[in-house]
């Protein structure tokens, strides 16, 4: 990044090929929109460009690019209509030899992926960061630009919520029947 | 050592990575304490979870052209912009209005001439032909997989439908359909997103109404409720008034309902 900085625009598709897979996960978990992941990859890589010149090599180029990442997406969210939802994430795929357990499994995964988009956005960022893109509460304290300690209550708080939303979706569907198999939601993850 | 407090701590071994419980006090408190060691194991289990939600797959080749292009025309922007240094005063030319005015009459006669002198090309019918067909196709492609039996290939009629660029009404009725009647969860679910794209519509409005009135599914009571709040729907105001006042409905429901209350400018 940093000869990137100093005018060699050339390096910057080294910077692509590293992390416009890391950046395209993160927007595809956190705004559960496909077409709009990567356009917004394309956004960072315009805005790196554009404030080329801000990046000191003290910190780590991850935690910088995240930082412009998260603006982006804040931007977006900011024009995006109210009334459109999130729904296009790809569905967990059913695997192992019982038919019938691995359809159970791939109904938990799904429950699961639509509640942590049904989680409030600073949340979901959080659990996108901490449990995909394998931050620190250092780095992600970083990026969100908060203490640690911030970072981890808030971490907490945002698992116990989406644990809240798994149960709440599983006590929606299941059956009397169901109920008495098993007290527990999240037994087949 | 507190119960609130262990289970910070079990969430921050869980989100540092670390495998093992090294603190005494930590262990100590787990083995006299049984709703410690449940949501211990409830919280392994969910972040377990989270890891094998599978990641979305990037097209990398056209998103690596769109890449290559931005920082080409980047490049030859910078350049560019050099260039217009040094011709500024031909911008300065152009932007005076009888200019601008003169240009616009040349090329709108030169518009209407060629307008004139052209017809359609046969082959451009051809190709509406086609392209009217492979629409039909799609969409009857959607409605065949939203009657399966099984609730993944009616989600993938519901996905599919987004993919449609002019969804004709049948498309419409069929979303209300299974957001009205469709017995598994999650296959609703995906019809309220996929109906957000008509939240124009007024029967797609009502339809939500409907559907929230009658709905017995917390989460897709939930997404409901964002969706006519999200769409500014003053007609639902009396059945999320309902809601609140339901005080057998689940207490999360109530209160984004009163929540949707209050973004609506009603008073729960």
């Amino acid at each position: 990044m940093a000869a990137v900085r100093d005018g060699d625009l050339s390096r910057l598709g080294l910077l692509f090929e590293r992390h416009h897979t890391g950046l395209f996960d993160f927007f595809s978990r956190t705004l559960g929109d496909r077409p709009a992941a990567e356009d917004l990859v394309q956004e960072v890589f315009i805005r790196v460009l554009k404030y080329r010149r801000t990046y000191r090599d003290d910190g780590r180029f991850q935690t910088w690019m995240f930082h412009i990442a998260r603006n982006v997406r804040n931007d977006h969210l900011r024009k995006r209509r109210p009334d459109q939802l999130m729904a296009d994430m790809p569905e967990p795929e059913a695997a192992g030899t019982d038919q019938a357990a691995a359809v159970e499994h791939a109904e938990d995964l799904e429950r699961l992926r639509r509640a942590l988009l049904r989680l409030p956005d600073d949340r979901r960022e959080l659990v996108v960061l901490a449990r995909y893109h394998g931050m620190t509460h250092e780095e992600i304290g970083a990026v969100l630009r908060v203490e640690p300690g911030t970072v981890r209550v808030r971490l907490h708080r945002a698992l116990k919520e989406l644990r809240t939303l798994v149960e709440t979706m599983t006590t929606g569907e299941r059956t009397p029947c169901d109920a008495n198999k098993s007290s527990s939601s999240l037994r087949t993850f | 050592m507190r119960c609130e407090q262990v289970q910070q701590q079990l969430a921050d071994l869980l989100t540092s990575g670390s495998e093992a419980i090294d603190d005494p006090e930590v262990r100590q408190h787990l083995e006299g304490c049984a709703a410690c060691r449940h949501e211990a194991a409830a919280l392994d289990q969910l972040w377990s979870g989270l890891g094998r939600i599978p990641p979305a797959v990037p097209d990398s080749t056209a998103m690596r052209a769109r890449f290559a292009s931005m920082l080409a025309g980047y490049e030859q922007g910078r350049e560019g912009a050099a260039a217009s240094r040094m011709s500024s005063w031909v911008v300065r030319w152009w932007r005076q209005p009888l200019v601008q005015l003169a240009a616009a009459a040349v090329l709108l006669a030169l518009g209407v001439t060629v307008g004139r002198a052209s017809r359609p090309a046969p082959a451009a019918d051809e190709m509406a032909s086609v392209r009217s067909e492979l629409r039909e196709m799609r969409q009857m492609v959607t409605l065949t997989l939203m009657q399966q039996q099984s609730a993944s290939d009616r989600i993938k009629g519901v996905t599919w439908s987004s993919t449609l660029e002019q969804p004709g009404s049948e498309v419409v009725s069929a979303l209300l359909d299974t957001l009205l009647h469709d017995p598994n969860v999650n296959v609703r679910l995906a019809a309220i997103d996929a109906l957000a794209r008509f939240a124009g519509e007024q029967q797609v409005r009502q339809g939500a109404i409907e559907a929230l009135r009658s709905a017995s599914s917390p989460m897709v009571q939930i997404a409901l409720i964002d969706f006519v709040v999200g769409v500014r729907d003053t007609g639902s105001i009396d059945t999320l008034k309902k809601l609140v006042a339901d005080p057998a409905l689940n207490e999360m429901v109530r209160r984004r309902a009163s929540q949707g209350l209050d973004r609506l400018g009603a008073k729960s």
